[in-house]
């Protein structure tokens, strides 16, 4: 830690919180607030003589609310930066008559009560997201009374109370009567491995956690009675089985089977577990006096905010979603941004170290070729197309688009640079002038054709956007997830990129069905890319309706990268709803349509008409 | 501003009320069978 | 490269078992030579393994080739495999195309073969037909600002950003609370060599 606040080229930005986030691999734009201390960073020795005078007192979230703090005040005693802070929430004010003692007392003046939350703007190649995890609170759990009963603490309390650092100084003694506790339980995967309440996956560091606690008492006080209550005790790790062996062989006593049932007796605060042994299939009461609940790991629930930020998926059990689980599993999906730590699932602080060192080399990587290549899916404008209605500018996410004027006779014109190539504004474009790199209209009108030239009747073409719904369909393969074999996808970056034309195509070619899907809003990899889709296909079931064509079979799904059970769902029952077109009914929108296209081509022709004789006569 | 509006499932054709806003697209899901292909649909005069 | 005489090579790939467990892989070779435009079809046990590529570059040189169609995996996996691969034949890396057989196809229609099979030589046309209309793109090239940025200052993150450092570069940690040290700092011992944890 202290080495972080040393190195010349790491600069610390405590205490503060990533605002905004744009640009894209090799050059991201960053706002960070960086929120007032009130005291000055640099300038406080954390000699601590504030402290003394300030009369507000508060829990201490450090110390798992087992302690209090003052309103000013240093997180830990070996924080970094070695600075203190002021809480305003509960600071009296500086008002002479308020309080203000602390400024009175600080003999370096560093305590300022103007200060103000600074803005900064970061030019920054690749970013590291290393969040982290929240610990899993089990207050819900009402079975093992924690917060009912005082003697029942989680394995996070636990951590503090035998810290030397900690409120008890290192002397641990259970809640109610600062005993030593003689008698302990622990309790495993609370919070994890269930179905109903907490969370379904294994949090993977709990039993080594229980493991080491266990040696550790023994270590302490060597008369330390532990037992273990476990489903199974997962030690895989290197190493790992030994400690598991010396836990026992130290007369730790591992139980397998949950406690059903938890009561506390009123006088002796003791507490008594029932417990089904499930390999002697007995149910025996144990008294203790004092239970450890080793509670698991789960996503922090402040992580939305970030991941809209940086446009990233999460997996089922929340945490964030890598490019590929075994050949990319510390890349994001997003080019230029890695994962350290348990922002992508628990992990103990050696995987935490080696994965945190991986995305370090896979980000230096970048920065050492000091450029990188642009895939080449951008959009272009053929001017002479170009009518300079402006929607492409409008509709652009990224606002790559530069505005026309007709009055001025200035084009549009995409920074190639700022272009994501999402495609929008080629989907958007009423004359056509916008030609998508790599995924142009030729391209996708050749793949919608190919599908429907042969057995039409038999098929459902489906859209599907490169990051959510086709990685969706991805994973439904990898997991082997069973479907109908009628469906057609057709790969676009965005579900932004389907141009109305596309889907009326596909209906004038025969499809019974047509899907289009994307990301759901919140994953949107182009920001709001898809709200462009949703608008689209809304205007097609209108335009359907009107034309006599059952809007029905154009449907529309939000399918993201970790949904694989959904898709396969989508796709059966798309099968279904397929079967119930008839040819008759195709047959008949085959015709509205082609009536439809010929009415057009003759508007056209006598608007040219009409222009040309303009001409003549002018 | 938040409207109320009548909304149709296309996939399972559940039809049901709920809030919206005029011109704000917004992910909608059917509560009967979940699917996104939910359209807004005019009240019949 | 408009108006020159379209040159399609098709290579089918059995991924061992992956894909040809399922999908009569054979039949989708053979099913691609009647497809109109291309030249040479090649099938391989697996096509992104060095023996795979090696064919396709001695495929692209000797039917001169100016399409590529690999009918194997999902893009998301090997298409920048493959696009390596054409460049270094010379041939320009977009006008290489995927059918993706496998995540799409032998993976989730197990049981029924015979029509995972048609849909594999379905996909395969259709890749085909996309890949006509392909054209050779220029891939801009963006310089990289030598900083990087840490979101998170607990164990991970002050891993990463000291790594980042002592490579030799900028780095911004930003860290949400007061100090760094995240869950770490309020653990005693860790596992498994129990010493203490800051
Ligand atoms: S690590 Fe052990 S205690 Fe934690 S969830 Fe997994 S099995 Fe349960
Ligand atoms: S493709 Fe998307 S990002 Fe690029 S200019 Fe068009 S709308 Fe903007
Ligand atoms: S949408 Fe098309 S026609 Fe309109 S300004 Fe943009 S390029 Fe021109
Ligand atoms: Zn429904």
């Amino acid at each position: 830690m202290m080495d972080v606040g040393r190195h010349p080229r790491i600069k610390l930005l405590a205490y503060s919180e990533i605002e905004h986030v744009s640009g894209f691999i090799g050059n991201f734009n960053v706002k960070v607030r960086k929120k007032a201390r009130y005291v000055d960073e640099n300038d406080c020795t954390a000699c601590g003589d504030c402290v003394v005078d300030c009369p507000v007192i508060v829990p201490d979230e450090y110390q798992q609310g087992l302690s209090s703090r003052k309103a000013i005040y240093i997180q830990l005693p070996q924080a970094v930066p070695s600075a203190y802070l002021i809480d305003m929430d509960h600071c009296l004010g500086n008002n002479p008559i308020a309080c203000g003692k602390c400024q009175e007392a600080c003999e370096k003046k560093c305590i300022n009560f103007d200060m103000e939350d600074e803005i900064l703007e970061l030019e920054v190649g690749t970013i590291i997201v290393a969040t982290g995890n929240e610990v899993y609170d089990p207050t819900e759990l009402d079975e093992f009374g924690y917060r009912s009963f005082e003697n029942v603490i989680t394995s996070m309390e636990f951590e503090r109370l035998i810290c030397a650092g900690g409120p008890t100084e290192g002397h641990f003694v259970r809640p109610t009567d600062h005993q030593r506790p003689i008698r302990i339980g622990f309790i495993q995967c609370v919070g994890s491995r269930s179905d109903n309440r907490g969370n379904p996956y294994c949090s993977n560091i709990c039993c080594m956690n229980t493991i080491k606690d266990t040696l550790l008492l023994n270590d302490h006080y060597p008369d330390t009675e532990s037992k273990v209550f476990y489903i199974d005790i997962r030690a895989f790790g290197k190493g790992f089985e030994d400690m598991f062996k010396r836990s026992k062989e130290a007369g730790v006593k591992y139980i397998r089977g949950i406690p059903g049932d938890v009561w506390e007796d009123p006088v002796t605060k003791n507490i008594f577990l029932a417990v089904e042994d499930t390999t002697s299939g007995k149910v025996e009461v144990h008294e203790l006096d004092l239970v450890v609940l080793s509670v698991g790991l789960e996503p922090r629930k402040d992580m939305k905010h970030l991941q809209q930020l940086l446009t990233l998926s999460s997996t089922a059990d929340g945490f964030l979603l890598e490019s590929h689980p075994k050949l990319k599993p510390v890349d994001a999906p997003t080019r230029g941004i890695f994962y350290a730590g348990c922002v992508e699932a628990p992990k103990d602080v050696k995987e935490s170290v080696t994965q945190a060192s991986a995305a370090a080399a896979r980000a230096s990587i970048i920065l050492n070729a000091g450029k990188v290549q642009i895939e080449a899916i951008t959009a272009q404008i053929n001017t002479d197309e170009c009518n300079y209605c402006g929607l492409c500018a409008k509709v652009c996410p990224y606002h790559a688009i530069t505005a026309a004027d007709r009055k001025l006779g200035i084009y549009p014109e995409v920074i190639q640079a700022a272009c994501a190539g999402c495609g929008t504004c080629g989907a958007e474009c009423p004359t056509d002038a916008i030609t998508m790199r790599h995924f142009t209209d030729f391209q996708i009108m050749a793949q919608v054709d190919s599908i429907l030239d042969k057995d039409n009747m038999d098929k459902v073409v489906a859209f599907a956007c490169n990051w959510c719904s086709y990685a969706g369909g991805d994973l439904c393969g990898t997991s082997r997830l069973q479907y109908p074999t009628n469906v057609r996808l057709i790969r676009t970056m965005c579900s932004g990129r389907v141009d109305e034309k596309f889907v009326i195509h596909a209906f004038k070619k025969g499809a019974p069905l047509v899907l289009v899907s994307g990301c759901h809003f919140a994953d949107c990899h182009y920001i709001n890319a898809v709200t462009w889709t949703q608008k689209r296909v809304e205007k097609l079931w209108n335009k359907l309706e009107r034309l006599g064509i059952r809007p029905e079979r154009l449907q529309l799904e939000w399918i993201s990268a970790a949904e694989g059970q959904k898709f396969a769902r989508v796709m059966r029952e798309l099968e279904e709803m397929r079967k119930k077109v008839t040819p008759e009914e195709v047959a008949e929108t085959i015709k509205i349509l082609e009536r439809e296209e010929a009415k057009a081509l003759e508007k056209k022709a006598g608007k040219a008409k009409k222009a040309e004789e303009a001409l003549q006569t002018a | 501003m938040a409207e109320r509006g009548k909304f149709k499932c296309l996939r399972c054709g559940h039809e049901y009320e709920d809030k919206y806003t005029p011109g704000v697209p917004q992910e909608r899901a059917c509560p009967k069978c979940g699917s996104n292909s939910v359209r807004r649909i005019e009240e019949k005069k | 490269m408009y108006g020159e005489e379209l040159r399609i090579g098709v290579f089918v790939c059995d991924c061992g078992l992956n894909i040809a467990g399922t999908v009569d892989c054979k039949a989708v070779a053979e099913y691609s030579e009647t497809l109109d435009d291309v030249v040479a079809v090649i099938r391989n046990k697996y096509t992104c393994a060095d023996p795979g590529q090696n064919e396709i570059k001695k495929a692209i040189i000797e039917h001169k080739l100016n399409r590529v169609v690999v009918a194997s995996c999902t893009p998301k996996i090997h298409e920048p495999t493959f696009r390596q691969c054409v460049a270094d034949a010379g041939l320009n890396p977009y006008l290489y195309e995927m059918a993706n057989i496998r995540e799409h196809c032998s993976w989730v229609h197990q049981n029924e073969k015979a029509k995972a099979t048609e849909k594999a030589k379905e996909l395969v046309k259709s890749a085909v037909a996309r890949a006509r209309f392909l054209e050779p793109q220029i891939e801009a090239e963006v310089p990289v600002t030598k900083a990087a940025l840490v979101i998170g200052g607990g164990v991970a993150g002050i891993q990463s950003a000291l790594d980042l450092a002592d490579a030799g570069h900028q780095v911004y940690l930003v860290e949400k609370e007061p100090s760094i040290g995240g869950i770490m700092a309020a653990l005693d011992k860790t596992y498994p060599t129990m010493d203490c944890s800051i």
